[in-house]
């Protein structure tokens, strides 16, 4: 498997605020990443460097490409939703299509037309006739028609209502992705896209907490939920984290085997949010 | 990559409806205008009425010919005074919109780079405005020409000789394309820095475009007593070069395009040669250059979010 994007000792700075923090990373082909981080960990900046919208300092590659400075023949193999109101109000969704096709080498319109007719949105309509959950859709309609490598999706669906972020992620998955492809997506909303993830990227102040395949999780990391004697003997196993909930202790174990907590009370993978939450607790401390 | 920078130019075209409505409402106005004209002397003697669209009792053919060429350089002036407010409005607006409403991210996402969107938007405000200008006065300029006609023939007159014989149609065409192509070269240095403006300013860039020139201009003359900035400034205005050292307002006032009967005509009056061979024209281009790499500079390097 080939490395899409290689980054070793990426850093930027913003004045004396190290936004991204000399971080190395490598992003296979193939694969769903999810980067997720608390506001202001560096991910929207991070995001920036690998789409050649910022420089950064450190050795930085995307498709064997300096970003910044090769960014038109970047941009050729790499697509991205940076937010939902993005796209310009003033335009007409066949003037979108036009000036996309016009510009755009990899880009079928055919295929952008078929995604479409699937929605409500008019081909006739301007962008600010839209609703928010509908640019959405066109957006991704022109991103998914687009034959591109990398796909980086940051924050696509914030402020869209539910039925719209199920709709998005299932016509990702559904109608793009496939073993060529390779998506990268941030989210606040973790526990709607951990079952689609196939690899995971934690990211606080600016450092990767944690980079790690979904299916290695299960092996490393055990949430145990346990009361009375048995919390005090989970305890002394060094737990990552420790919560109560219900009258109930529930701990975190990172590299501690399944066999170790065997008879201690209920044992499963946590979900990644509260990996998260663990991790970036572990590591303020 | 000449692909690219048409599928930009037609997205001017589709962001800003100004650069043909613009001209197109000019028009109106000024068809309005000579039928208001035509039908308000209507009530004077015959004779005067002829004067004015049929130039019957003028003293010969060249006159006559002169007499349309007026019509058709005031005219054209009211487009040309147009043209200036709306590559001053069209190019401050042109790089911050995108940043306002945040589609600067959306346009940036597409392969292409930030020094082929910049010179779409100077090439835009330099040449196409003026082009679509001039496409406007000559819209205008016929379908004047038409109501004259008719009018004279109603009057008894023979349009076709008095109107249509008359009028220096390719001289006054080709003289106000190209008084509109070298105005746009002549300003670009103006128009590279409100673009410059227009991607650098945080805010109000109609503001940040006039202030600092003013400023600059008053400070110059606080400290030094002298105003030479200004003055270049202020001169560069007048397109002088064009019209053999006449600037363009005193070549309109002193009716310069009359002087002589033989030289009837626009395009007479105008120094190709002696405009490109101008350092002026050469520095303005140099000038346009430097604030055109500095805003495709600015647009690249600075951090939207």
């Amino acid at each position: 498997m080939s490395s899409l994007v290689n980054a070793r000792g990426v850093s930027k700075h913003f004045g004396a605020v190290r936004a991204v923090d000399n971080v190395s990373f490598q992003i296979e082909q193939g694969k769903i990443l999810g980067l997720i981080g608390p506001n202001g960990a560096g991910k929207t900046t991070l995001l920036k460097a690998l789409l050649g919208l910022t420089d950064c300092d450190g050795e930085l590659s995307v498709l064997g490409l300096d970003p910044f400075k090769q960014r038109k023949e970047l941009m050729r193999n790499i697509c991205f939703i940076a937010d939902v109101a993005v796209l310009p109000r003033w335009i007409r969704v066949t003037q979108l299509l036009d000036f996309v096709e016009a510009v755009h080498p990899n880009f079928s319109r055919s295929r952008a037309e078929g995604f479409l007719t699937q929605t409500k949105v008019r081909s006739d309509a301007k962008v600010r006739e839209l609703s928010k959950g509908m640019v959405t859709q066109l957006h991704l309609s022109i991103i998914m028609a687009i034959d591109a490598k990398l796909l980086v999706l940051d924050e696509p669906t914030l402020g869209l209502d539910i039925l719209f972020r199920k709709e998005f992620y299932g016509n990702l998955l559904n109608d793009y992705f496939d073993a060529e492809r390779t998506i990268l997506i941030t989210t606040h909303q973790v526990e709607e896209i951990e079952n689609l993830l196939t690899d995971i990227m934690f990211i606080n102040d600016g450092k990767i907490l944690l980079d790690s395949p979904m299916d290695a999780l299960a092996d490393s990391y055990t949430e145990l939920m346990t009361s009375g004697e048995n919390a005090a003997r989970a305890r002394g196993l060094r737990p990552i984290a420790e919560s109560e909930l219900f009258g109930k202790s529930i701990f975190l174990f990172e590299g501690v085997s399944r066999e170790h907590l065997d008879g201690l009370g209920e044992m499963r993978t946590p979900a990644v949010a509260d990996l998260f939450v663990a991790k970036v607790k572990e590591a303020r401390r | 990559m000449i692909g690219t920078q048409l599928a930009l130019i037609k997205r001017e075209f589709w962001e800003h409806r100004s650069i043909y409505v613009t001209p197109a409402a000019i028009g109106v106005i000024v068809t309005l205008g000579v039928l208001a004209m035509l039908m308000l002397t209507s009530g004077f003697a015959k004779e005067l009425d002829m004067v004015i669209f049929g130039a019957q009792n003028l003293a010969g053919d060249a006159e006559r010919r002169a007499a349309l060429t007026v019509f058709f350089a005031g005219t054209s002036w009211v487009f040309l005074v147009a043209l200036m407010f709306l590559t001053v409005f069209y190019s401050l607006d042109s790089l911050y919109a995108e940043r306002k409403d945040k589609s600067i991210l959306f346009w940036r996402s597409l392969p292409v780079t930030d020094a082929e969107t910049v010179i779409s938007k100077l090439l835009t405000a330099a040449v196409v405005l003026p082009s679509i200008t001039a496409l406007g006065i000559w819209a205008t300029h016929l379908v004047n020409l038409i109501v004259f006609s008719i009018w004279v023939s109603v009057q008894g007159g023979d349009a076709g000789v008095l109107i249509w014989g008359s009028v220096a149609i390719l001289d006054n065409w080709l003289a106000a394309l190209i008084v509109l192509v070298a105005s746009g070269v002549w300003m670009s240095p103006f128009i590279a820095w409100f673009l410059f403006v227009s991607t650098w300013a945080k805010r109000m860039p109609f503001l940040m475009a006039f202030m600092p020139p003013i400023v600059l201009g008053l400070l110059e003359w606080i400290v030094f007593r002298t105003k030479y900035f200004l003055t270049v400034v202020g001169e560069r205005g007048d397109m002088t070069p064009l019209f053999h050292g006449v600037s363009l307002e005193r070549f309109f006032e002193e009716e310069q395009w009359r002087d002589g009967v033989e030289n009837i005509g626009l395009l007479a009056h105008m120094d190709l040669i002696g405009f490109v061979t101008d350092p002026g024209f050469w520095s303005g281009l140099l000038v346009c250059g430097i604030l055109t790499t500095a805003a495709i500079y600015v647009r690249r390097y600075r951090d939207e979010s």
